[in-house]
């Protein structure tokens, strides 16, 4: 911001600073152009003169009056030849025709330089003596020569006449023998007289002549003007000067260079009080504009910045947010494993701890039943412990199983089971068990059926289903086995009559530790179901109540078939 | 000379002419009976060398060279100078403006000649006048056939330049004698003055503006006299 400030400002100042040299330059040049296009006129017009004037200086008259030693009829011949060029001023002309130069005055020099005073000053105009001595130039020129004759010094009528002397070369000797001079009324631009406006004159012989200065200024500039003509540039010149505490810009040129007449200078002065003025108040705008463009700036670039660091300011702050809340995610699943491994490991531990005595007692049950002398309801008593021991042991092991699935150590080691037989084997043992109920058993099953799975855990799943079919049935009931292998799957059901599940259980009989609201009255521990369908699903299946109604409950099981295994690069069969 | 005979229906005119006609007889008779008596002087003048060969023989102008008036190719004017007595009448000269020259260029007269100025262009003003001391007149434009033909009376001896005032180029000389005896050379300067009185006077010639030579000579009746210049 500093660097922009900084670099506005010097570049302002440098534009500034161009634009005042600017304007110098441009007045100097507005000067230079202005004398160029003076000049040019002045030289059309001494152009014109001149060869007016030549011819004038031709004529034979003039010449015989010369030549032929007859000088009394110098003035009256030229009267007569010089009357259209000079001014009436008794009757003025038209103005078109005044508007050709017109001469003031003339006068004759001799062959030495001096003046040949006039018979009657009234037809060759009225001259002072002391004007008249300025017009001698000895020795005569052989050229052309400008001069200025300043008449009226120091009166109200002060003015300043250009003067053109033309040598008159004799015809016979080709030598100057006499000289015209002819004074006419310079060339006046048309001058604007405002406070502002440039004032131009003329210096000449230690004196100038600028009537739109007041007295005093232009005693101030005389002075200022002969010293720098004395000390330094004697053709032409510009510099700044204060006139009265007020800036001028001054030039001057030298008008009539070489010749014999006295140098005279055209001076212009540019008052540049309104310059300087004009020049604050382009500053002061330039100032003020730079100032506001730059407070725009600076407010749409913070606009701008604060849209666009808005978003990422939000964005780290979410990113913060998120941050915390997934350390907090973090933290909490961090001490969610620590807790299931905890869980996991006390289970493991639980369940080896419990075996040791649960296997004791069975032991010591067994050597209390091997005694002979026991009265038969001390045996009946302790053979229902003993049951209890294997009940107890069966437990433990589930819970083993089911912590080592938890902790995701139990891996199946796939293999082609043969369901068919599996179930058969089952289906003699639940035979060879005491059935109290009278339960109709049937089985509808292909002749051999094999899946993808480890036979010892799948005969578990087998076990579980078979266990709850015949557990919660009722008497006289039935339990109903299929098995099928259809769209790339095998199935297995298992359905029993009984009670049915309330519908308000049916979605938490996969739970751990649940167990039926009638369940209560029926031996088990509520973790069956549970564990069958964690191995199903290890199995790479699923296990699903399908039913249950008054009449019939039908859970489904679906395994893979065997031949998947060669297609997933398993074991093949 | 042509004109006065030709202009009959003029009375004045006439008897002019009839009267110069008798002056003219009168100084041919005066000259007859004393020629045998008079002397006669001749010889040369050296001319200034000829800036430039002449074109036409005929054809002189007047130039200037140093502020020096003469004639180009150079011409001398010898005259015998002396009190001689002023003859009653003498003929009336002739410089005519023709080509925008004075023809001739150079004409030497004895004072109280009248000389003419007929402008014989086809159609070109003239306006001859002189600002020498010795005669100032000033004729006027005139145009080629203007009548009476312009005049001027000369009697004031000394050279008097003709100038015209409409071409300022023209020059023209003339040399206005005290003396009834003068001559005009030829292009190689000779001369022959003859019908002299006798006596002591003094030969002039004049060259040119600035420069006239003078000899001493004594005349015998009846004598020839050769003098050279210079």
């Amino acid at each position: 911001m500093l660097v922009v400030a900084g670099l506005t400002a010097s570049g302002l100042y440098l534009a500034q600073r161009r634009a005042n040299a600017d304007v110098q330059r441009d007045l100097e040049q507005n000067f230079q152009a202005d004398l160029a296009a003076l000049h040019r006129v002045e030289e059309v017009r001494y152009a014109a003169l001149a060869e007016r004037c030549r011819s004038l200086v031709a004529k034979p008259r003039i010449h015989a009056a010369l030549e032929d030693n007859a000088l009394d009829l110098l003035y009256p011949s030229a009267k007569d030849e010089l009357r259209d060029i000079m001014q009436d001023e008794s009757n003025p002309q038209p103005d078109e025709i005044s508007r050709l130069p017109h001469a003031r005055f003339y006068r004759f020099l001799d062959g030495t330089g001096s003046l040949l005073p006039p018979p009657n000053a009234d037809d060759v105009g009225v001259l002072g003596p002391e004007e008249e001595s300025q017009l001698a130039l000895k020795p005569l020129p052989k050229t052309q020569q400008v001069g200025y004759l300043l008449r009226g010094r120091g009166t109200e009528e002060e003015t300043i006449d250009e003067i053109i002397a033309l040598p008159i070369t004799s015809s016979e000797t080709s030598e100057v023998i006499a000289a015209l001079v002819i004074g006419f009324k310079p060339l006046e631009v048309v001058e604007k007289r405002g406070p502002n406006d440039v004032r131009s004159g003329i210096w000449l012989n230690d004196w100038l002549h600028l009537p739109a200065l007041p007295e005093d200024a232009r005693n101030v500039l005389d002075q200022k003007i002969t010293r720098l003509l004395r000390d330094a540039d004697k053709v032409e010149h510009s510099s700044r000067i204060d006139i009265s505490g007020e800036p001028y810009l001054l030039f001057y040129k030298l008008l009539n260079p070489e010749s014999a007449f006295p140098p005279a200078y055209e001076v212009s002065v540019h008052p540049l009080q309104m310059w300087f003025a004009l020049q604050n108040r382009l500053r002061w705008q330039i100032l003020i504009a730079g100032a506001v463009l730059l407070l725009l700036g600076f407010g749409a670039s913070h606009l701008i910045a604060n849209r666009l660091a808005q978003p990422v300011e939000k964005l780290a702050i979410d990113s913060e947010v998120n941050r915390a809340r997934r350390k907090k995610v973090e933290a909490a699943l961090a001490s969610t494993h620590e807790e299931l491994q905890r869980s996991t490991r006390f289970s493991a531990d639980a369940s080896h701890q419990l075996k040791t005595p649960v296997t004791v007692l069975r032991v010591g049950i067994e050597e209390l039943l091997r005694r002979e002398n026991l009265a038969p309801d001390i045996y009946d008593e302790l053979s229902a412990l003993h049951h209890q021991t294997y009940r107890l042991t069966g437990v433990i092991d589930d819970l083993l199983l089911l912590s080592r699935m938890d902790a995701g150590r139990l891996k199946i080691d796939f293999g082609a089971v043969n369901l068919t037989e599996l179930i058969n084997e089952w289906l003699d043992d639940l035979n060879a068990l005491p059935d109290p109920l009278g339960l109709d058993v049937k089985a509808h099953l292909p002749s051999t059926l094999y899946i993808a799975g480890e036979r010892r855990y799948t005969s578990l799943v087998l076990q579980n289903l078979l266990e709850n079919a015949r557990k919660y049935n009722r008497p006289g009931g039935r339990i109903h086995v299929t098995a099928r292998e259809e769209e790339g799957s095998i199935y297995l059901t298992v359905g029993n009559s009984g009670p049915p599940i309330p519908a308000e259980m049916q979605p938490h009989i996969f739970e751990r530790f649940s167990r039926g609201a009638n369940g209560e009255t029926v031996a088990g521990h509520g973790i069956g179901l549970n564990l069958a369908r964690e191995l199903v699903r290890l199995h790479g299946g699923d296990l699903n109540l399908v039913s249950s109604d008054v009449e019939w409950t039908e859970f489904e099981v679906r395994f893979r078939p065997a031949h998947d295994l060669a297609v997933n690069g398993e074991r093949p069969v | 000379m042509a004109f006065p005979f030709k202009r009959g229906d003029n009375g004045k005119r006439d008897l002019m002419n009839v009267r110069s006609l008798v002056a003219s007889l009168s100084i041919f008779v005066a000259f007859s009976t004393v020629v045998l008596a008079q002397a006669t002087i001749e010889g040369r003048v050296e001319l200034p060398k000829t800036k430039s060969a002449p074109v036409m023989a005929k054809h002189y102008e007047i130039v200037t060279s140093g502020g020096v008036l003469g004639t180009n190719p150079p011409l001398a004017v010898v005259y015998l100078e002396g009190s001689f007595s002023k003859p009653a009448n003498l003929p009336t000269k002739q410089v005519a403006q023709k080509d925008l020259a004075f023809v001739p260029a150079l004409l030497a007269v004895q004072v109280g000649t009248k000389v003419e100025f007929p402008n014989l262009e086809k159609d070109t003003y003239h306006n001859i006048f002189s600002y020498s001391p010795a005669k100032r007149f000033d004729l006027g434009r005139y145009r080629p056939d203007e009548k009476p033909v312009p005049s001027v009376v000369f009697d004031v001896a000394g050279l008097v330049t003709l100038r015209c005032d409409i071409h300022e180029h023209m020059r023209g000389l003339l040399l206005v004698l005290a003396t009834p005896h003068f001559v005009v050379t030829d292009e190689n300067g000779r001369f022959r003055l003859s019908g002299l009185p006798a006596g002591h006077y003094t030969l002039k010639a004049w060259i040119d503006s600035r420069t006239t030579h003078e000899h001493a000579v004594d005349l015998n009746s009846g004598s020839t006299l050769h003098v050279d210049f210079p």
